[in-house]
């Protein structure tokens, strides 16, 4: 079998799984999990033996012979859409129920279907028109994903402003394929080094797949969005769709000449997206717009990466612009994993205590000891730390850093903020899921709907288990994941192909492996040792306080206040106080609350303008037909004056 | 078979020693003060008693209140053993790991503080959400000494970074890793270990609900940082890489000493300051990183 079959057979599965999502549940799943499957084989095919799948079909669209590829750079992503996408639909089945929701479910999972071959039809397409065709669809299916409960009115306006926001990066997408078209005389799409001056178009795309990663300034669609998904699609979304806007920068990083300054734009741009996005993050009360914001902090980090190897590529220098750039899509991998279970986990919360505000959660390790374990661990491999996969991949980017500072000039400049700001990064991170665990599943209830979780179906904790493992799997045999990272850095960059697997990355490995051997037993020996020596239970201690309440706990508020406090000049967090007042005071209340600054700050501003204008623009049609006819004698002249004045020329 | 055994005996050693740094610091704090002081190895005796213990759980705690501390003191001694002692070199050392070190401090803050949030207690909230606020400053200015350390020797390896001098430098390197040895491990003026008020704690808070052999797993492990702490620093300014294990011995023991003299010269004489002010004091400290740094590419035009 060769990846062309595989990929047939994936798509016969998703013709099926299309045709039949109305009226079969069971045989769109069936389905869906086998065109996951056969999706998955073929990018393993490809980044295994590394020899890219042509397949030239035999008819047209748009007047363009249709011709797929599947290359180094994009079975690396066809691999994590089939994994996550595959995890997704099962777990639909068990959160977006049809007795539940009898309109939306159907109809979801059509839409599903249609997100995940448009996406695999991105990764494929080699012609220009073909692929906007692709990301068109892409874009549609994801807004009708996001806007299931469109009852909703957050739902609504998060949909309108997801669907101008991709649209406008269409946009940008349309003038970037149009100008190549036009200058290469093909929509055929390629390496393009032979033609220096399509360089600067590079901005254009950046502008365009930066709008669908959500790099900061541009996330402003990306937290109301993935909050108000349902939660499969919110991991989806989160997990896969981001990245088909860090696929595109990728693939055309390395296909188009880029400009001197791409490779320290996009560096600049991770570094601001990271350190901006843990901070929003933190700042957040809701679970699910909490996790949206870290994903403009991956974003980041990946963007880090995937500059200064836009760097080194350019300069020839290229051990450290290696390791850069297998950090970067690594963590495209890693990213993907464990912000879907992480997604996933928020979602089986929400499903059962039907609230995604952190104040009104706690202690749900008790009710829901499976999804607590697994929220942990993908909270602990987001944050980067040992033994996980997040970890493995910052690590490469960290080494990367490390290099370029040894090097010459600018570089070394460049890099030593860089590495600094990503060890803040991680910091912030920390402090933020510290926050989350803690405050969701630790302590006690703070509400009716806490007290009465109940832990999700097997459907719903078995996807959630299926991530676990591969984050696990990643961050304890790194070396074994290499050679697909390997294959794709080489389709990137040509020169850098046949790397073998870096000594550090096995010997990092090992240390993973005793570093979890050694961490379970110390726990273990020490759980048995306190229970040799016995238990006694009590209170928490509160200064002698014998009765707490369940509201007297710390709350996510008040554990990033510090550091918010820091970040204020561009959280400009909104008060509301209402302090305690008399000898006897009867009530207080505080409250605060993180906005999206960017779009409430910038964007609404500036569309106001707009509106403005075009609102005094509206005074020229009143319904005078006398006067329209003076605007057609003026047009008139107008173009007659033209003609004349332009005769000469 | 070496390098087990090389393991092995860095783990007896790290473990040994650890507790006794406390003790130096108290016996300091006292001299200074004239009082008489506890016993030089009265940290070994609290553990020894602690582990004998029974345990008071809080009735709102999950498993992850007794594996937290477990889990961070495998870090930490997992860092450790990442430091080179003399010319043997660290009994474990690759490319990177520099990095590996400040993550699996990391990793021991997360397990630390997510103990500390599950007994639900305010307090416990209030001192883990300083030590993580405090800690993003901290590890910025530890990244920038390892990337002085980095710039000189051209590697991301704690074997090979520590071996050299530090250079012009060196003074500004380790007035920055003392104030984060300081930051880190709790002291005046970041932190009072003898406070009483629950309120102003910061470590001493995260641990109001521990007892028995968790806490002394807890204490154990809180001196082994500290004892990390002293080492790296050492090391970051005193040449040790080519030097005869006897010297290379006595050298670390003497400047452990004298760093840990130092804490406690710096808690007797010194009041720790107001919460607002640790901020200021942490970037002071990232600042003096970064001037090393500076001297460093001066000094090493590549």
């Amino acid at each position: 079998m060769t990846p062309g079959w595989l990929l047939l057979g994936a798509a016969g599965c998703a013709v099926v799984a299309v045709s039949g999502a109305r009226w079969a549940p069971r045989l769109w799943l069936v389905a869906s999990l086998g065109a996951a499957a056969a999706a998955l084989a073929a990018s393993v095919w490809v980044l295994v033996t590394g020899e890219p799948w042509d397949g030239h079909l035999a008819f047209a669209l748009g007047g363009e012979q249709v011709h797929l590829r599947l290359d180094g750079v994009g079975a690396f992503f066809l691999a994590l859409l089939a994994l996550v996408g595959g995890a997704c639909t099962l777990y639909s089945q068990g959160y977006w129920k049809d007795d539940q929701h009898p309109v939306s479910a159907p109809s979801g999972r059509a839409w599903t279907s249609v997100l995940l071959v448009s996406m695999s039809l991105v990764l494929l397409v080699t012609n220009g028109l073909h692929f906007l065709v692709a990301w068109e669809l892409f874009s549609v299916s994801s807004y009708f994903l996001i806007t299931r409960e469109r009852r909703l009115r957050d739902v609504r306006s998060a949909g309108w402003l997801f669907l101008a926001a991709s649209h406008a990066g269409t946009l940008c997408l349309f003038a970037f394929f149009g100008g190549l078209a036009a200058r290469t005389g093909s929509w055929e799409l390629g390496p393009m080094h032979d033609h220096p001056e399509l360089a600067p178009w590079f901005w254009l795309a950046l502008c365009g797949f930066g709008l669908k990663a959500g790099v900061f300034p541009l996330h402003i669609w990306l937290p109301s969005a993935h909050a108000n998904a349902p939660s499969h699609v919110s991991a989806l979304m989160s997990g896969v769709a981001i990245k088909m806007g860090v696929f595109g920068l990728v693939r055309f990083s390395g296909w188009l000449p880029t400009p001197a300054a791409a490779g320290w734009v996009v560096a600049a741009l991770g570094v601001a997206s990271a350190v901006l996005g843990v901070a929003f993050a933190l700042g957040q009360h809701d679970l699910k717009r909490l996790l949206a914001y870290h994903s403009v902090e991956n974003i980041g980090i990946i963007l880090i990466g995937l500059g200064f190897a836009i760097v080194s590529s350019a300069h020839g220098d290229e051990t450290w612009g290696r390791l850069a750039l297998a950090g970067a899509l690594l963590h495209v991998w890693n990213h993907g994993l464990f912000k879907a279970l992480l997604f996933l986990g928020a979602g089986s919360v929400l499903h059962s205590t039907g609230t995604r505000d952190m104040s009104r959660l706690g202690g749900l390790w008790r009710s829901m000891p499976w999804t607590a374990g697994m929220f942990a661990l993908g909270a602990i491999a987001i944050v980067g730390l040992p033994p996980l996969n997040g970890f493995v991949s910052e690590w490469l980017v960290y080494l990367g850093l490390f290099g370029a500072t040894s090097a010459h000039g600018p570089l070394a400049w460049a890099a030593v903020p860089a590495a600094i700001l990503l060890g803040v990064t991680g910091a912030l991170a920390l402090a933020c899921f510290v926050k989350v665990c803690g405050v969701v599943f630790l302590g006690v209830p703070r509400s009716e709907d806490a007290a009465r979780a109940r832990e999700s179906g097997w459907l719903m904790r078995a996807p959630m288990l299926g991530l676990s493992v591969a984050c696990v799997a990643i961050g304890l045999a790194p070396a074994f994941f290499w050679p697909p990272v390997a294959r794709a850095a080489s389709a990137w960059q040509p020169a850098w192909a046949d790397s073998p697997v870096p000594a550090p990355l096995v010997a990092l490995g090992r240390f993973h492996v005793a570093l979890a051997t050694v961490a379970a037993l110390g726990a273990g020996g020490l759980w048995l040792r306190v229970r040799r020596t016995g238990v006694v239970r009590g209170l928490t201690w509160d200064c002698g306080y014998a009765a707490p309440t369940a509201r007297m706990q710390y709350t996510a508020g008040s554990f990033a206040a510090t550091i918010t406090g820091w970040f204020s000049w561009i959280l400009r967090p909104q008060r509301y106080a209402e302090p305690p007042t008399g000898a006897f005071p009867a009530r207080a209340r505080f409250d605060q609350r993180t906005p999206e600054t960017i779009l409430e700050r910038v964007v609404q501003p500036a569309g106001a303008i707009v509106m403005r204008a075009a609102a005094g623009a509206r005074k020229l049609q009143h319904g005078r037909i006398q006067a329209y006819i003076l605007y057609v004698l003026i047009g008139v002249v107008g173009v007659a004056l033209l003609a004349v004045i332009g005769r000469d020329r | 078979m070496s390098s087990v055994i090389h393991v092995v005996i860095s783990v007896v050693g790290w473990l040994v020693f650890a507790p006794l740094i406390p003790g130096v610091i108290n016996r300091v704090k006292a001299w200074v003060a004239g009082r008489k002081g506890p016993p030089l190895l009265q940290l070994y005796y609290d553990l020894a008693r602690l582990w004998r213990k029974e345990v008071v759980l809080s009735t709102a705690v999950s498993p992850a209140h007794v594996a937290g501390p477990a889990v961070a003191f495998v870090s930490i001694l997992g860092a450790a053993l990442l430091l080179p002692i003399g010319q043997a070199g660290a009994p474990l050392s690759f490319e990177g790991d520099a990095v590996l070190f400040v993550y699996l401090l990391a990793l021991a803050r997360f397990c630390m503080a997510g103990a500390a949030l599950d007994t639900g207690s305010a307090f416990e909230g209030m001192g883990a959400a300083r030590e993580v606020s405090y800690a993003v400053l901290a590890e910025a200015a530890v990244i920038t000494a390892l990337l002085v350390l980095g710039v000189q020797t051209g590697s991301v390896s704690l074997t090979r970074m520590l071996a050299p001098a530090a250079g012009p430098g060196t003074a500004l390197l380790a007035a920055g890793l003392f104030m984060v040895l300081l930051a880190e491990n709790c002291r005046v003026p970041f932190d009072d270990p003898n406070t009483h008020l629950e309120l102003t704690m910061v470590h001493e808070a995260m641990v109001l609900d521990h007892s028995g052999p968790p806490l002394a797993v807890i204490l154990h492990g809180a001196a082994l940082k500290l004892l990390v702490f002293c080492v790296l620093l050492t090391e970051a300014v005193v040449p040790l890489g080519n030097v005869s294990p006897v010297l290379v011995a006595a050298t670390l023991i003497a400047a452990v000493l004298v760093t840990a003299a130092g804490v406690g010269l710096v808690e007797s004489l010194q009041a720790r300051v107001a919460f607002r002010r640790v901020p200021l004091l942490l970037t002071t400290a990232f600042l003096l990183c970064l001037f090393a740094l500076m001297i460093a590419w001066e000094r090493n035009p590549l």
